[in-house]
Parts: C-alpha cells; sequence; structure tokens
C-alpha cells in the first residue's frame, strides 16, 4: 500500500543508500518499511570514538508531519538518553519538523552524543558526571563503547 | 551530597511539553483555520467593556477597514492568514501576471533551500500545496468557495504553513548576516538556532524576523496594522499604527516600488487576523 508517509521513507532510504553523512547508517526492516534499524558510529577523537550504536526508528503514517520514536538499543551513558533508550532532544518532540529526514535525524543524533544539552538532563548521573568529573564520565562513556561490539 | 533531583517523581520535559501543546491544539481546535467574513463592528462587540483605548483605536480602524476574517490562534495564524489573503486578493483581481511573478519567486526559494543542502523530497509536496493554488488562479480552476475550502481543509492548510515556513527559514539562512542582529538582539539565539526552534517547526509564533523573511522570499507587501493598547503621545490623537513590510527593501536589489499592499493583517499581541479595507 502506497501512503504519502511510506512514499517519503522510500525517498528517504534511497537518500541514504546513494548519499549517505559520514558515520551513520540505516534500513527500513525486511518486511516493515515503517520500522527502521539504524547505526550511528561515536564520533572521531572523542571519548564516543570506535563506538557502534544501535538504534531503532518507528515512523507512524503521520510521517513526516509527525517525528519517528527513534530509541537506542544498545546501552547508552549520556546525559540526554533515558534508561530506556529514549532520547531527549528538541527536533525528536516539540521541534519538529518535516524538513528533516531520516539522514538529518541521525546526524543530529549523533552530534548530541559530544555535545550534551546540560539543560535537559534524561540521565541525572550522566549529567552530574558529565559537568562534574569529566574524567569519570569519559570512563564511562568508554565502557559503553566497548559493549557495543558484543552486545546484541 | 545528591543535588540532581529525583527524576522519578516529576514527569518528564518531553511529557510537560506534550501537555501543553495538547491544551493549547484543544483550545485552538474550536475555531476554523480560517473564519468567515466578518463585519468590523464584531470586532467592537469584543471590547465593549474593555480597554477605553482598544475601543478608540477600532473606531479610528473602522475609518479605512470595513471588515475582518479571523484565524485560529494555534501559533501558525501569520502563516495562514497570509496564504489565504494572499490567495484571495490574486482572485479578486484576477492577476494572472502576479501569480507568474510570484512562481518565479518560489521557484528561487526552491534554489535557495536546495542550496543550503535540503533535499527537493523533504519540500517538494508542501511546495506544489502552494503552487497548486496558483496554478488554479491562472487557469481559472479556483472559485472563491474553494479557496475557503482549500484552507479549512487540515492537510492543505498545514501543508502551505509548513511550506512558508522552509521558505522564511532559507530567507533568513540565505540572508544571515542581515536577520543576525535582529535574531540574536530579541531571542540570544543564532541564527541557525532561531530558525530550528521558532521558524520550522508548526506552531511556533511569527514576529517581525518571519513577516520580513517572508515578504522579501516572495515579493509580497505585507501591512501589518497593530491594535495594541500602546495609546502614542497620549492625546486625544490615537492613531493606529501600522507598519508595511516592503519586499526588497533591506537587500541591495532594487526595491520594489511602494504599492498597494495585497495582504493586510490585524495584530493583537500573540496573534494576527485579516483586514479588509472598505
Amino acid at each position: 500500500m502506497s501512503t504519502p508517509s511510506r512514499k517519503r521513507l522510500m525517498r528517504d532510504f534511497k537518500r541514504l543508500q546513494h548519499d549517505p553523512p559520514a558515520g551513520i547508517s540505516g534500513a527500513p526492516q525486511d518486511n516493515n518499511i515503517m520500522l527502521w534499524n539504524a547505526v550511528i558510529f561515536g564520533p572521531d577523537d572523542t571519548p564516543w570514538d570506535g563506538g557502534t550504536f544501535k538504534l531503532t526508528l518507528q515512523f507512524t503514517e503521520d510521517y513526516p508531519n509527525k517525528p519517528p520514536t527513534v530509541r537506542f538499543v544498545s546501552r547508552m551513558f549520556h546525559p540526554n538518553i533515558y534508561a530506556d533508550g529514549s532520547i531527549c532532544l528538541d527536533i525528536l518532540q516539540n521541534q519538529w519538523s518535516p524538513i528533516y529526514d531520516v539522514a538529518a535525524i541521525l546526524t543530529s543524533i549523533q552530534s548530541l552524543l559530544c555535545d550534551p544539552n546540560p539543560n535537559s538532563p534524561a540521565n541525572s548521573e550522566a549529567a552530574r558526571m558529565y559537568s562534574e568529573n569529566r574524567r569519570e564520565y569519559n570512563r564511562k562513556v568508554r565502557e559503553v563503547v566497548e559493549q557495543s561490539w558484543t552486545a546484541e | 551530597m545528591d543535588t540532581m533531583p529525583d527524576l522519578g517523581d516529576r514527569p518528564r520535559d518531553d511529557e510537560i511539553m506534550a501537555q501543553h501543546y495538547a491544551i493549547r491544539a484543544e483550545e485552538a481546535e474550536k475555531m476554523s483555520f480560517i473564519g468567515d467574513k466578518e463585519p468590523l463592528s464584531s470586532l467592537a462587540a469584543e471590547y465593549e467593556s474593555g480597554n477605553a483605548i482598544f475601543k478608540k483605536k477600532i473606531e479610528k480602524l473602522g475609518e479605512t477597514y470595513g471588515a475582518l476574517r479571523r484565524t485560529r490562534g494555534d501559533g501558525n495564524c501569520f502563516f495562514r492568514a497570509f496564504m489565504f489573503s494572499y490567495l484571495e486578493n490574486l482572485l479578486e483581481t484576477r492577476n494572472e501576471a502576479e501569480a507568474g511573478r510570484v512562481k518565479d519567486s518560489v521557484d528561487k526559494c526552491k534554489q535557495s533551500l536546495l542550496d543550503l543542502g535540503h533535499s527537493e523530497f523533504t519540500f517538494e509536496d508542501f511546495l506544489a500545496s502552494f503552487t497548486d493554488q496558483l496554478d488554479g488562479v491562472q487557469d481559472g480552476s479556483l472559485s472563491a468557495d474553494q479557496l475557503v475550502e482549500n484552507s479549512r481543509d487540515q492537510s492543505i492548510s498545514d501543508s502551505v504553513v509548513m511550506f512558508f515556513r522552509f521558505i522564511t527559514s532559507g530567507e533568513i539562512r540565505k540572508r544571515a548576516d542581515f536577520f543576525e542582529p535582529f535574531i540574536v538582539g530579541t531571542s540570544g539565539l543564532s541564527v541557525q538556532q532561531f530558525c530550528r526552534s521558532s521558524v520550522e517547526p508548526m506552531g511556533e509564533e511569527s514576529d517581525h524576523v518571519h513577516i520580513t523573511a517572508l515578504s522579501d522570499a516572495l515579493g509580497v507587501l505585507i501591512r501589518i496594522v497593530y491594535l495594541d493598547s500602546s495609546n502614542g503621545d497620549g492625546g486625544n490623537n490615537l492613531d493606529v499604527n501600522f507598519h508595511d513590510f516592503i519586499p526588497g527593501q533591506c537587500v541591495q536589489e532594487q526595491p520594489i516600488l511602494k504599492s498597494k499592499p495585497s495582504v493586510v493583517l490585524l495584530y493583537r499581541p500573540g496573534h494576527y487576523d485579516i483586514l479588509y479595507e472598505k
């Protein structure tokens, strides 16, 4: 069935295949264009370097007028990522705009990794460590980077 | 010592925001996107027992304007009012040349968005929802009734609003040097942050910066008439202030000569409605 959201998602997918931004990849699951798997690679020369973080994106028929629900599947340690993997990022909530495609969503999440927003903590321990004990914070980040290679 | 609040005890920020938006949406839905044309006296009735300055100003307003059309107060009122007022004017004047001219402007806007790195597929459907109606003006297939219907149709109306938001954002980012002082001065945000938080999302209200950018992007003269409680020199000569947003006035190109505004909007703090001259 071809609805506007499915048609748009096919084009999102094509864009991501032919012109992928550095350090991200994503594709719909086999029989379901509304549910995507994605991977964000930790940006080079940061504590996140080398991490391969898995996410899911669940779209609805309202896409692109409503954002997808995005969740990390990999365990994360980050001030703006909740324990269940959901992400506190303005464009995924009230500041969504259809001008973002899947590539732009994943790129924004990638830059959030190194540039947390301390004003809206989703993980209070990570937020506190980020501002008070950066060395310990970075060590915790390295832990989730290493886990990202093995965890299912 | 734990100084961070316990996040388990209170709703998450996104939940609070979602509730805020839900309440506003519920309030807004009591009114259609674009109302019927009403005599200006209905505005006077609203302030019957209210502020004396407002009452005087509405009387003054009545010297030039005869009617108004209300819009839904959902944060998109400026864009919806602009869309309706502009297209209605185009229909009434049967101005096919203007429809052609604004299509050229739309093409330039499209190029700006591509230059800024946006993929065409992210905006082309929104663009078409506006140009379809311009086509309708040119080939005579768009009637006044159809325009009202389109403007009240959520999918068409939202889609045109979204397109205007894209090109407003595109114009601001393209001319970031020009807009930056206004944006930083009033909001403290960078141009990028401002576009991301206050222009591109649905429901974000419009101010001077948005209006200037849209007027320039499409080359359309917009008059905003201000109905507020400012009382000028405090004397008896209460004047209703208005401001003309003249496209091209602030860019290097030849400014478009001052002509009759095709879009006249009434601004009351936080809201825009459409005004009609007598």
